[in-house]
């Protein structure tokens, strides 16, 4: 039954990082950007969630109405202007660029909102669960964050395979000179798929300030296991992204159960065991996406 | 400093069972002087010739404004403002005949240690007299250790004496709690350690052990960094030491890392690992406070719910409570400045209810406890200078700061203390024990300073260790 516990209790965490690691699955898979401003992303829909929502006199637990649509449209920019001019010069500027926006979202976020730390206030449901057996329980906001990470990528996987803009992002993602040749805008089509990794981080940033506390520099360590997650699944591989997600919180809580030292070893022994012996990860198809 | 060096030295030290963290950062504070040290010590000597014929006095005050720390130095501004309006800063301070201006300059840590060194740097190669520093060993080890290499007085607070002590080379805590070695020359300190965290904590817990079903198993929830290496060393064996009929079983959670999101096995633990498989109803720690933000949502989701939580280094300013909500009904830690304490400042005779007060109408926000002991590190200052015939003398006003003895803001500090109540007296000179009381987080009310109701408010529910500080509410269990 402990085993069963530690099991369950990480399939519940390893939701949150397939959350996380999703936009940064598709901005690698399609892009073939690391954005290493990804966390910070996160950090900063956490935060648009707790003082934008207020204002507009809903609960903080709706805010994903809200923060989704900005961070589409904000993904569709950024990527338009600042991302996609990085990818016209080298794959080096890209890790630059998105490296110094990290810096300076952190900073601005120290200078305008402080060091202290914020949580998206879902009131008593925070601390509620379900109780399926005897030591088991089930925090209802992990099982959310964990149905609302397998939505997503049941949605993001059927709209690539589905619909005509994602059969494009798949070509795009595959080989973008042949995509071109065929008439493919692939600035568009980056656009489009960088707004919905930017969807998805909004999601994963309001997970995760309802989760847990967030701070200006909480993005940093996000961002690593969203890095193991994606690694681990397969580079390109949304389920496998999920997989990967499930498989480093099932390693954490195992190395947890033994000693609470070995919790996040225990996840970086895994990442480092499947770069070893399968470096493409779990899911991994070379270049294709889906 | 290579890092074998370094890791040769923490080794040693963690087979006596000791405090590695403060030296760990007294190392780093050394390496960062090593790199910028050469330049620095040249303009020091310089600018310490200067310095000596100057008709002024400059206070460098270093602490953490922003970054993870930030909310220790929330009230710095306010309480530097009601310092520079008192007589002495406003007006001058007459010393052997001379008339001195006392001139402040504020330097700001981020939260980081090598940024402390740097600016603590940039103070003594501006002629600084004197160094005060508040606010975690994070802060005031490096802090003091560079004082100390250039020969620059510092007086340090809010950092448990073990962590202080253990920061200087030379220095040692035997495997009793006791300060041995060689301890600094130009540098003291005022706060409480480890005993006075068992002597607060302690007493409440046999209090919770009346009022309802209670056992004696307690969860120790310490991360694998410096305070919790120093808590998970020193509270058990300080604990036995104090209550030998105690009784209590610790169990330790284990050592995680600072930044963990996840805590289920380590509550499972909590859950299970008492004595005969019971539950603990007992719980202390002290994480950073996003950890335990975390760590408590996730203990109430897995239904563990000790009946009394007693916290440390967490849950010490409001900002914490508002962040928990209702979770943080009646979960107590220590408190070393409270408004209704009988205290009052040693420059304006303001009491600490009315400086609370003050602070609360200019619009802070409720009172913290840390502008009790930021006013203090100033009052010790003025007690300082007041004893030396030149301010200018670095080694005399050292000297004249480690025999502090005075009454103020955080009541009586004695920096060289000799008393048959280990409790109060001084673990070696230059360092003053101030008396925490215990404190919980409830509801507030209108009843309190200001007459203005917060959301949480902290509320004294006991004092033990200090009773001279009035109870002002019941002590009450975490969890029914």
């Amino acid at each position: 039954m402990v085993w069963l516990n530690v099991l369950v209790q990480g399939i519940l965490i390893g939701g949150f990082y397939a959350l996380f690691a999703c936009g940064l699955s598709l901005m690698f898979g399609v892009l073939k950007v690391i954005n290493l401003a990804h966390g910070d992303m996160a950090v900063v829909a956490g935060y648009v969630a707790v003082f934008l929502t207020p204002h507009l006199h809903l609960p903080e637990v709706w805010s994903f109405l809200i923060v989704v649509p900005i961070f589409t449209l904000v993904g569709y920019v950024l990527q338009r202007t600042l991302i996609q001019k990085s990818i016209d010069r080298d794959p080096f500027t890209t890790l630059l660029v998105t490296f110094g926006l990290s810096v300076v979202i952190e900073n601005l976020l120290l200078e305008i909102y402080s060091a202290n730390g914020q949580t998206v206030n879902i009131g008593d449901l925070i601390a509620k669960s379900w109780h399926p057996a005897s030591i088991i329980y089930v925090s209802y906001v992990s099982l959310g964050v964990l149905g609302v990470a397998v939505l997503v990528l049941f949605i993001l996987q059927l709209f690539l395979s589905k619909t005509g803009t994602g059969r494009l992002i798949r070509a795009v993602a595959d080989d973008r000179e042949a995509a071109q040749l065929s008439g493919a805008n692939y600035r568009h089509i980056f656009g489009i798929a960088a707004s919905l990794a930017f969807a998805t981080v909004a999601l994963a940033g309001i997970a995760y300030g309802m989760m847990t506390q967030f701070a200006p520099t909480s993005g940093g360590v996000n961002l690593l296991f969203a890095f193991e997650a994606v690694v681990i699944g397969g580079i390109g591989s949304l389920w496998g992204t999920l997989v990967g997600g499930i498989a480093l919180g099932i390693a954490q809580q195992f190395g947890a159960h033994i000693n609470p030292q070995y919790q996040i070893l225990a996840g970086n022994i895994l990442f480092l065991v499947v770069l070893a012996l399968r470096p493409q990860g779990l899911f991994g198809r070379r270049t294709s996406l889906a | 400093m290579s890092e074998e060096g370094i890791s040769t030295g923490q080794n040693a030290r963690r087979v006596l069972g000791e405090f590695e963290f403060g030296r760990r950062l007294g190392l780093q504070a050394l390496g960062v002087m090593a790199a910028s040290g050469a330049i620095a010590s040249l303009t020091d000597i310089s600018a310490a010739h200067a310095a000596t014929k100057s008709g002024t006095i400059k206070i460098g005050y270093v602490s953490p404004q922003t970054g993870a720390l930030a909310d220790f130095a929330g009230p710095d501004a306010f309480v530097l403002q009601q310092i520079k309006a008192s007589s002495y800063f406003s007006k001058g301070i007459m010393i052997g005949g001379t008339k001195y201006k006392i001139e402040i300059t504020v330097k700001d840590t981020q939260s980081q240690p090598n940024v402390a060194v740097q600016v603590t740097q940039e103070l003594i190669n501006s002629g600084v007299d004197l160094v005060l520093v508040s606010s975690a060993p994070e802060t005031t080890i490096p802090v003091a250790t560079t004082c100390e290499q250039y020969k620059v007085p510092c007086v340090s607070t809010v950092v448990p004496w073990e962590a202080y002590w253990g920061g200087f080379t030379g220095a040692t805590i035997s495997p009793e709690g006791a300060a041995t070695g060689t301890g600094p020359t130009y540098n003291s300190t005022f706060f409480f350690g480890i005993p006075q965290f068992v002597g607060t904590f302690v007493p409440m817990w046999q209090r919770i052990q009346k009022q309802v079903k209670c056992n004696t198993n307690v969860a120790e929830m310490y991360p694998n960094d410096s305070d919790g290496n120093a808590f998970r060393a020193a509270f058990a064996p300080t604990e036995q030491a104090i209550y030998p009929n105690g009784g209590y079983n610790f169990v330790d959670g284990g050592a995680y890392t600072d930044g963990t999101t996840d805590y289920s096995a380590m509550i499972q633990t909590f859950k299970t690992g008492g004595a005969n498989g019971a539950a603990c109803d007992l719980f202390i720690n002290c994480p950073l406070p996003p950890d335990f933000q975390s760590f408590w949502t996730q203990a109430s989701q897995q239904d563990w719910n000790p009946k009394l939580a007693t916290v440390a280094k967490v849950m010490l300013f409001p900002t914490d409570a508002y962040a928990l909500g209702d979770l943080s009904n009646n979960i107590a830690t220590d408190a070393w400045f409270t408004p209704y304490s009988p205290y009052k400042s040693s420059l304006t005779g303001q009491s600490a209810y009315a400086f609370a007060a003050a602070y609360q109408k200019a619009g802070h926000g409720q009172w913290v406890q840390s502008m009790g002991s930021t006013y203090a590190l100033f009052e010790i200052a003025i007690q300082g200078l007041k004893k030396v015939h030149n301010p200018h003398d670095r080694l005399a006003l050292a000297e004249a700061l480690q025999v502090v003895n005075y009454d103020g803001m955080c009541g009586p500090v004695n920096m060289n203390l000799k008393s048959s109540n280990p409790m109060l007296s001084s673990p070696a000179k230059g360092i003053g024990i101030i008396s925490p009381v215990g404190v919980q987080w409830k509801p507030g009310s209108t009843d309190l300073v200001g007459h203005h109701k917060y959301a949480w408010s902290q509320w004294v529910v006991d004092n033990s260790l200090n009773k001279h500080i009035p109870i002002n509410g019941t002590l009450e269990p975490t969890n029914v």
